[in-house]
Order: structure tokens, then sequence, then C-alpha cells
């Protein structure tokens, strides 16, 4: 795409840079879009346009929250410690931490059978986001916006909230336009995160736009040096001119975005906007009402994906008291967060995704222990809108759900599953780098579970 | 220039959708090859069936593919297709014959060969055996072979040539039929060479000085260097360089559970290497300093103490968690082979961690032949910000001869840690120095140094056998009794000496190649930490081999390789080309004419600070953060406004400078000697909106409202400080009629003024150089 571009920037005889100009004549549309993030239409046919990663972090305790491991039989073995119940017409059983998400239960693609390689934290935090656990490698919304480039050309592509290191969101050896955004890194306070340098209050946009028409014209001159060509082949003066535009045009809309003022308060309630709390062992608060909430004005006005990130939800110590802090923390925002897809005709077409880099072995109820450690050989992740099954549980444990016996899901083949859904196919994405192609399956391959396709 | 590259490499695989099957199969079949058959043929069968075995079991290699298909005494080994009648199969099922003989291997590594068998046996490796002894696999490496100093090559327009590289380049373009582009102008020179140098732009005085006397006389480009390759401004250009390579960074950075202690002592490595870049220490010598300092001998106390400085190159490492982690130790190993194998030698040994290289010549026990030597090095980081779950804590060297610092009276910790389970403050262990007390991170030998165990599929878990001290099998060196290493040392010392022996064909390839990217934005190899097989392969060899052949003759000092390049015709070429050349060598691989270069993060806040006149070059402060031992996540924001150079900032891992964090700094996790140059609208928003920015355009216009009273001397005035030149008619008058309509748009004086000089501080001619 660069290289067409290329040719009829040499090519053009005028001696003059036609986007150059488009940038002097102030043609907005043409110049604001960084080539590479235009809007593609997907090889597939795309169950979902977007997405949202719910990423919670530590590992999350999947037989207190998702899967439901009852006693049975005469001998106490590790299984749930907190009360479930069938929930919606589908009877999906969700744990009472979780009162406001089950309420979409009808809506939820449980994946009971997920499995991982390994149970160290960074690993396979690196893992869940970009397929690689050693290397840094791009992230999943990286190839997702360098495979669909992304809808409003105003906005980056992917956006980060309460992110970690620049690895989980990187777009690696994939050019930079492909990148995630981060607001907020973790242990920030996120009440107050945003993109940086974003607005200026102290001119206005009028003031601004003067200096930038002056800016763009001395750019021009220099970038025709005389009737020179050697400026002019030189695409970096031509994206920097045009990535100015854009930045520009962020000033406009992003800071409307980021700005939530605009929401009523039953809004802001039904979120937890702004709930603050002192963190509870683990968990620590992180405003996480405030990232669902502004997940979904990203989605809305066309961002292609988004990551929100709770955690931590690595109980060791205290179980219950950590996971129940955990699940307070996060279910109403959820709910909210599905409530209005769903109210606004945005679920059919956003994917969501809910799911930690691994998940934890049983406690044995009433045995007096509140301990837990990491466990990869099962775990739960759930998906919903986007085109999956609502109300669908796909996989399965053994009795005290250590183990995956059916239906498992490594996590490259939950990348794959997520790129087909958004009408990519995953084995097939590559990019060539270092002397091969590469994709986020990695050399084995991703498969896509089909079964969980509406 | 990255975006172009990557551009040109792209392959948008949907437009290839009819070819997919027959690729894809062929790449599932490279896949099973590499992940399951390449590995289980190494570590199941070679110690009898390769160039390495010291006694070739029944005449079979199986170490390529024409030894697998020929077989050895019994006949071939395996029948493409057939795996019942294949040799191999009936050997592993302990048919007849019983390999391995030890024991049979698991029913699912021989079903993994029944299907690579079935499956047509795909075999990507070569037809010829390697010789005898050599390396598994080994392809001939171009960077492998010995540095060979070839004379420098005819050239038909000889008057062209100021030195034997500019006969390098010519030739290559004779050869092609082109033309190199004409010298550039005294102006573009100058502004070119104080960016490369000492990263800050000429004043406008001495781009006039040098613009009158370089036209009548060639000699002032030297005058003009050589003051430059003195100053202190080169030891912090090309210093920032190699704290790159050196992933130095002033905290662990996140460590995967969102901690982030910081290293409140690292930047005393940081002025070791602003220090040794501007003595110019001879390269071989700066790299043994950086391995092995602390093993070396001294003279004096200060001597003493910059050594052991130095290895905090191998202590600043950004290192996993320590909770649960049972490959904690193995993972500071880890990164320090990375640093030490891309960074110097450039060659990536981190995959051999887990299994044989599959494509470079790095086989599993070369890892954890290295590995022994660090693990039989304590690498002292410090405390870890009192965060056991983060690193456990360790000591630190104390320095003799440097200033004790104690904290400013009254300071107090405010980043206080809690316990998790009660909410109160952590206490902490009382210091194990006196406050302000002069301490280093480094490393120091063991007491009983010891070979690793291999461990397989890297997991520490799964020990195999240990494997002696030392270093890479390839390249070979000739043997030197200077490269063992003996029972009761680690071997860093040793491993120093092997890396900088003349004879070694890497590090000073390496380090030249460097050199000339710093001066060129690309280098001869464009992957300069990848001389493996991946890498890129060399656009002028020879020149490559000249360049690190005068290297390290020149006794392996850097100013004068740098000084003999930026002397050549070669490097004085205008950026502009007749388009027959732009045409035939997009990319400027000939090194023909000069490519454009941006500004860096560094070079573009410390020239807009050069410009707004308030440039502090006081290079004595320490850190911010040099009394505090915290989690920086749990810190508020520990970045300080100052107007020293941007080296001096602290580079907090995962919490970079903000006045840098834009223009693509690295993550300071793994070592790196190019930078990526994105184009992306965070930059735009920073160069409108970025306080620092405004705050150099207000100041930049208070010295042009002081300095002169007209308002077309204050543009004039404007412009020769930003730009180093007279503004052209119609630029002046945009200028004028930019600050008139700010001023009728109620801005005041002072901040039209500043709205005109932002503006020339974020225009393409200040950010980029020629």
């Amino acid at each position: 795409m660069n290289h067409s571009r290329r040719t009829l920037l040499r090519s053009a005889t005028t001696g003059f840079s036609c986007l150059a100009l488009q940038a002097l004549l102030g043609e907005p549309r043409a110049l604001a879009s960084p080539e590479g993030l235009v809007a593609k239409a997907p090889p597939l046919a795309a169950r979902a346009k977007r997405a949202i990663f719910l990423c919670m972090s530590g590992g999350p305790a999947q037989l207190d929250t998702f899967d439901y491991k009852p006693q049975t039989g005469s001998k106490p073995h590790p299984g749930s410690v907190f009360r479930f119940d069938r929930h919606g017409e589908s009877g999906v059983q969700i744990s009472e931490l979780l009162p406001e998400t089950a309420k979409h239960a009808d809506r939820l693609c449980v994946i009971n059978g997920m499995h991982a390689d390994t149970e160290i934290h960074a690993q396979s935090f690196l893992q869940l986001h970009t397929g690689d656990r050693l290397r840094e490698r791009p992230s999943l919304g990286s190839w997702v916006v360098y495979g669909l480039g992304t809808e409003n050309q105003n906005l980056p592509g992917f956006i980060s909230l309460n992110t970690s290191k620049s690895s989980i969101y990187s777009s690696s050896f994939l050019p930079s336009i492909y990148s995630g955004t981060p607001i907020g890194v973790n242990g920030e306070d996120m009440t107050a995160a945003t993109i940086a340098d974003v607005r200026d209050d102290r001119l206005s946009i009028g003031a601004k736009r003067r200096q930038l028409d002056f800016v763009q014209r001395l750019n021009n001159g220099h970038l025709l040096n005389d009737g020179h060509l050697a400026r002019r082949n030189d695409e970096r003066l031509d994206g920097a001119i045009r990535t100015m535009e854009l930045g520009f045009r962020m000033q406009l809309e992003a800071p409307g975005l980021l700005d939530l003022g605009g929401e009523t308060q039953e809004t802001l309630e039904r979120y937890r906007v702004g709930q603050k709390k002192e963190p509870i062992g683990t968990c620590q608060w992180s405003d996480f009402g405030r990232q669902c909430l502004l997940a979904r004005r990203f989605v809305e006005a066309g961002v292609r994906f988004v990551e929100v990130n709770h955690g931590s939800w690595d109980q060791h110590k205290n179980h219950r008291r950590d996971l129940k802090a955990n699940c307070d923390a996060t279910d109403a925002p959820v709910g909210a967060l599905l409530h209005d897809l769903h109210e606004r005709g945005l679920l059919e077409e956003t994917l969501l995704i809910w799911g930690g880099e691994f998940g934890r072995p049983g406690l044995t109820p009433e045995d007096g222990k509140d301990e837990s450690g990491h466990a990869a050989s099962a775990f739960t992740f759930w998906l919903a809108g986007g085109g999956v099954k609502g109300g669908h549980v796909h996989g399965k444990t053994d009795a005290t759900g250590a183990v995956a016996v059916e239906g498992k899901v490594h996590f490259r083949d939950l990348h794959a599953t997520i790129l087909h859904l958004m009408g990519l196919p995953a084995n097939e994405l590559t990019y060539r780098y270092a002397g091969r192609d590469h994709r986020i399956t990695g050399p084995e391959g991703g498969n896509v579970v089909t079964e969980i396709f509406a | 220039m990255v975006s172009r590259i990557r551009s040109v490499i792209l392959l948008v695989s949907f437009a290839l959708a009819g070819s997919l099957d027959a690729t894809a199969r062929a790449d599932d079949d490279a896949a099973f090859f590499e992940s399951k058959i390449r590995p289980l043929l190494v570590r199941r069968c070679y110690e009898c069936h390769s160039s390495e075995s010291k006694e070739l079991g029944g005449k079979l290699r199986l170490d390529h593919r024409r030894g697998i298909l020929d077989g050895g005494e019994s006949g071939p080994a395996i029948v493409a297709g057939d795996s019942e009648g294949s040799l191999l199969v009936q050997a592993l099922r302990y048919d007849g014959v019983k390999m391995p003989p030890d024991a049979p291997l698991p029913e699912g590594e021989i079903a993994n060969v029944v299907h690579w068998i079935k499956s047509g046996a795909f075999d990507p490796r070569t037809d010829t055996p390697p010789p005898v002894g050599s390396q598994n696999d080994a392809q001939p490496l171009w960077s492998l072979q010995p540095i060979v100093d070839v004379p420098s090559p005819e050239v038909k327009d000889p008057a062209w040539p100021a030195d034997p590289i500019d006969r390098f380049v010519l030739a290559r373009l004779e050869a092609a039929e082109l033309k190199p582009a004409a010298d550039a102008d005294a102006r573009t020179l100058i502004r070119r060479l104080y960016d490369d140098l000492v990263g800050l732009p000429p004043s406008f005085d001495e781009v006039e000085r040098f613009a009158a006397e370089f036209p009548r006389d060639e000699t002032a480009l030297a005058r003009l260097v050589d003051p430059l390759l003195a100053s202190p401004r080169f030891g912090e250009r090309w210093g920032r360089r190699w704290l790159d390579v050196a992933r130095y960074g002033e905290s662990n950075g996140n460590d995967g559970l969102g901690r982030n202690p910081t290293f409140p002592h690292a930047w005393r490595y940081r002025d070791y290497i602003i220090d040794a870049v501007a003595r110019d220490v001879p390269y071989d010598r700066f790299v043994t300093e950086q391995i092995a300092g602390d093993l070396l001998p001294f003279e004096t106390p200060e001597e003493r103490d910059r050594q052991i400085v130095a290895t905090g190159f191998l202590a600043v490492g950004s290192k996993p968690a320590k909770a649960m982690n049972d490959e904690f130790d193995m993972d500071v190993v880890a990164d320090q082979i990375d640093v030490v194998s891309r960074g110097i030698l450039g060659i990536s040994v981190a995959c051999a961690r887990c299994h044989d290289h599959k494509f470079d010549p790095v086989p599993t026990r070369d890892y954890y032949a290295l590995a022994g030597i660090f693990a039989s090095t304590e690498t002292l980081w410090g405390l870890s910000g009192h965060e056991g779950l983060s690193a456990p804590s360790t000591d630190l060297h104390v320095l003799t001869t440097a200033p004790k610092v104690p904290p400013p009276a009254g300071f107090v910790e405010t980043a206080i840690l809690l316990e998790s389970n009660t909410g109160l403050p952590k206490t902490i262990p009382p210091p194990n120095w006196e406050p302000g007390t002069p301490l280093a991170m480094g490393l120091r030998d063991r007491a009983s140094p010891a070979d690793c165990k291999l461990c397989i599929d890297g997991m520490s878990t799964k020990p195999g056998g240990a494997v002696p001290r030392g270093f890479l099998s390839a390249p070979r060196l000739p043997k030197s009794e200077s490269f063992s290493v003996p029972g009761n040392q680690s071997g860093r010392l040793q491993l120093a000496r092997w890396m900088t022996s003349e004879d070694h064909p890497l590090t000073a390839r390496v380090a030249a190649n460097r050199v000339w990217m710093h001066l060129f934005g690309e280098g001869i190899v464009r992957t300069p930490d990848d001389f493996g097989v991946y890498g890129d392969s060399p656009s002028h060899p020879e020149l490559l081999d000249h360049l690190a052949t005068r290297l390290m003759r020149e006794g392996w000092s850097i100013k004068r390789l740098v000084r003999t390049i930026v002397l050549s015709r070669t490097y004085r070429l205008s950026g502009e080309a007749d388009p027959r050349l732009l045409e035939a060598d997009a990319e400027n691989r000939l090194f023909g004419r000069r490519t454009l270069r941006r500004l860096d993060a560094e070079s573009l806040r410390d020239a807009m600070l050069a410009v707004s006149g308030c440039l502090d070059l006081r290079a004595d402060g320490g850190s911010v953060i040099r009394h505090r031992d915290i989690l920086v996540n749990l810190a508020e924001d520990l970045h300080q406004t100052t107007d020293r150079r941007s080296v001096y900032l602290c580079y907090l891992r995962s919490s970079p400078p903000p006045e840098l964090a834009a223009f693509d700094l690295p993550s300071f996790v793994t070592t790196t000697s190019r930078r990526d140059v994105s184009t992306i609208p965070g930059q735009a928003l920073y160069l409108l909106n970025n306080p620092f920015v405004q705050k150099q355009a207000s100041r930049m216009a208070e010295l042009t409202l002081a300095c002169e009273t007209s308002d077309q001397s204050r543009v004039r005035y404007a412009f020769l400080r930003a730009l180093g030149r007279e503004p052209a008619k119609s630029e002046g008058e945009e200028a004028l009629r930019l600050v008139a309509e700010s001023l009728a748009a109620s801005l005041s004086e002072g901040e039209a003024w500043a709205l005109l000089c932002q503006g020339l501080l974020i225009s393409n001619e200040f950010r980029y150089v020629d």
C-alpha cells in the first residue's frame, strides 16, 4: 500500500506532492488517515466488527465464578466454595459473587476448557496477549488492526486502558501505526488517566489552527525543496505532515470521548464510575467502571479493539475475601457494559472477551484452608456478542476442575477464534519478519472453535 | 525508513489466497519438522550420528538430508512415505536393531517420526554433509567467517575518493553504472555533523563561520570535527547510544505483577558509560570492563570503583517477578546472555534456552555453557523497593572514592509499602549502609562457581547433564589458553577475552557496523543486532571488514573510526540526487546519497532547549531517585522538569521521561541499537500541546522580543535561531501574518510570538536533518 503511494509520488511530474498539496488546501478526509489504518473489508464474513477485551490479570478463580464444581461422593474434594445458581433461560451456572453479570447469562458463551502452557504469570500473560510467552511479539489488538484497519480515522485503532508493560500492547515488528495507545498504566489513578497531551486549554482551537497552517506551509516548502526530488520521495516527511493533521483532529474528538460529563448520573452509577475503595488484599481498585464506560464510548466512536484491565485476581492467601473484592470491583461495570451494548444494538457486532492468563485450583469446602495457587491446565474464559452463542457453555473439566477434559481451548485456539469472528483467517494472517512469516497462532497454528458460533 | 523497509517486506497474505493451500501445507510440514523432528534428532540421535560424533555409529549420519536418505551400513534410514518400511522406525520400535540403545523413545516421539515419514519426510536441511567435527547443520554464515582485510578496489574516478572507504562505496556505484550525489553544502554539513557527533544544533554564528571557511579551505572540516569529538557532548551523545544497547533503565520495569522497583544507583553506570565514551576507552577494554570489571587488576581505588561500576551492565536488567517463579534465577541469566550475545556479538542465543537454535548455529549446549558463567556470578541489583515478591534483595558494591551524598535534610520517603493482608505499612528493615553511602549495582563471582545443568525445554525442573562453562561453539577461534575457564572462576574474564580476541569475527564487525549506522542512518548490515541467518546480509561486505580491521588496528578506538568516516567523501554527500540514482537505489543501500534523518527523542528535546537559550550543560546531577528504594507504581510522578541534557533524565522502565516518550524510546527491557522511527499521532499531540515544547517556545519568544525591536528583525532572528537560516520572503510574510492575526485574536505579544516560535520548533525542517 505504501508502495503504490510512493510510486505515485515518484511519478508526479509536476514537481509537487499531491498529498502535501491536499494538506495545504485543507482536505481533511484524505489527509487524516495514516495509510494502513483505513478500514478494510475482511477476507471472511465478519461476525464481529470490533472487540472489547476485559482482561482479568492474575488468574481469576474459575471454580468460584463460572465453572461450578459441587461436592460429589462421600469424600470432600476441591471444588467451588461459593454458592452457584442457574441463571436466565439457558440456566448457565454462575456464582453468587457475580449477580450483575449473571443477569446477562443468556448472552454469555462460557468456555470452561481453557488451558495454557505455563503457570508463570508474566509468561502466560504475554502469551495471552501475543501468542508467545518469551519474546515481544505483536499484541492481539495490533494483529486485528493490521488485518482490518479501523473505522474512525481521528482515533487510534487499538486502545489499551490501565495497561501494563508495553510488550502487552506493542505492535512489535508490525508497523507502529498498529500499536496500542495506552491510557493509564497499572497502578496509575485511572480516574484521571488520559491520552498524553491530547488537550491544551491555553489556546483556542482557532489560534492553533492558524499556527498549524503556518507550520504546514513551512513543511510543504521544505518538502518541495526548490524542486529537488529526494525529500518528496521520503514518505516520512509526508507522513509527518499527515499525522500533524490527525493529531490536530484527535484534539477535537478524543477529549470529548474521555470526558464523561455528558453521561447521566444514572449511567455513571450503573458503571460505578469513580467508585474508589482502599485495596483489599490483591484487589487494586482501578476505576474499572470508568474503563468500561470509556470502552463503550470508544467502540461507539469506531475504535476497533479496546482492552480494559483489572487485577489482581492472584489470591493466594485470602481467597474468599480477595476474590469477593475483585468480583465486587468488576461485576457491576461489566453488567452495565453488556446492558448498554445490547440496548444500543451494538452487542451483535461487538465481541466481548473476559478472562485472564490462567485460573486457580479449587478449595476444599470447610477444610479450614483459604489459600489457592495457579492452574494452567483448566480455566475459564467467556465471550459475548459478536456472533457467539449466548447462554452456552463450551468444554468441560474433570470433577475437581483441575484438568480440562472436553472442548479444550488453548490461547492459540482462542486467538484463532477471535480473529475468525472478526473476519480474519488467523493462521493466514501473517507478516514477514526476520526471514519468515509470523502469525499470532505460532508454528502450531490455532483451531477455530466453530462450535461456539451462533 | 523502518516503515519503508517494512512496507517492502510486507506480505499481504490475503492476496495469495489461491496458493494458500500448497503454501500452508509446506508451512505445516516445515513447522512439524522444526518443532518435532529436528529437536528429536538432535537430542536423541546426533550424539552418535552426526558431524559431532566421536565415533559414527553404523556409518549413519542423520544430520543432513542425504545422510538420512542414503543411510549407513544397513542401508537407507527412511523411505519417504513408507514408515513401516523405514529402518529408522523399526529401530525406534526395538524391532531388530534397537535405537537409541539405552532405552526406547516414548511412544509419542515414535509416533511423530512415523507421521513425518508418512507425510513425505519433509526435510529442509542441506544435502551436503556438514564437515566432520563441525557444528550441527552449520550453513556457511558470512558473519562467522574470519575478517579479511581486502585492499580497497580500483575505481574509474580516482579523484572522487578521499579515503579508502570511498573506493569501496564508489566501486559498487560504478558497477551499477551510477554516480554518487554531489557534496552537501557547508550549512547542511555542519548541522549534520553537530547532530551526529554531539546531538545538538550548531549556533547561527558557527554555521556562518563554517559556511565562509569551508568552500575556501577543506581543512576547515577537520578543524570543525576534532573539537566536537573532544567535547564532553560527544560522550553524552554516543554514550546514550550504548545505553540503548545496554537496555539501561533506572527501575526494573513492570515485573509482570504491576510492581516496578527503582534502581537508585543505576545512574552511576550511566555516568561511567558517558565518561568512558568521552575518553574513548578502547572498545575491547570497554566491553571487558562491563563484563568482568570486578575481576580486572587496578592501580588506584578510583580505578577499582570505575571498573566495578562498569559491571552494572549486567545488573541493570529487567527481571520478571520472583513470586511463584521457579525460573527466576535462570530468567536473570537469560537476560545477561541476551544482552551479551545480541548486544556485543550481534547473534541471538535466547532460543537455545529451550531447543537447539533452528537456523543459527547455536545448540542448547552453548546456551548452558554460557549460563554456567552467569550462574556462577552473583548479580547485585539491590533492595528491589523492599518488595521481596518482585525480587529478593541483594548486596551492593560499596564505592570507596565516590563522595557520600546523604538525602537532603528532612527527607521522608512517601511511597511506602502496605502489608497486603492488613493494609498497614510494612516494616522496612534498617538499611545495611549509612544513608548516602555511595553504592553501585554490579557483579561478583560466587564463592563456588559451578557448571550449569542443561534444562530440557528450558524448565529447571527437567535437568539434563551439566555443560562445562564456555562460549559459543561457533565461531571456532584458534585455541588459546586464556579462553579456558579455571574451576575456581566464573569465566566472565575469559568470556570477555574470547569476545574481544582479534580473531573473533563478530565483535569488531558488529561495533563497526553500528558506528556506520549512527553516521548514515542505516548500517552496512541493516539488522545491527542480528548477524545470524535471519539477519540482513551486508551490502558491502569488504567495506565492513575494512572498517572492522581499521577499528582493531587503530587500538579499538571508536573515535578514530568516527573521525575517519565523517571525513570521508561518502559522509559528505548531499541528500539530493538525480532521479536515476533515486530510482535505481530507492533504499540507498549503496550509500550514493544522504538519507534524511529525524532527530531522535533526546536530540529533539536538547535542540529545543538549546534554541530556547536554556540548555543546562552540567552533568553532575546523579538521579532524582538516588535516595529512593521504592516501587515506582506506588509513587507519585517521579519525573522532575530540568533543563539538563536528556541523557540525564530519569529513564524509569515502564515510566519513561514524558518529555521523550512520544518519539520511539525503546522499552529498555531488551538490547537494541537501532530505534524505531515511527510517525504516529501521539507525536503530533506532543508537538502541539506538551508543556515542555510550549515552555521552550515561550522562552525563545522572550529572547526574540528582548533582542530585536522591529517585527521584521524579530522574525529574522527567530528563523536564524531555530533553523539557522534567513526566512524566505514568503515565509517572513506568513510569520508576520500569524503574529498579527494572533494579536488580533487578543493573544498577548508574548503568546503571539511564542505561537510563531513553537511553529518553527515543531516544523519538519527543525526535526529532520539532511
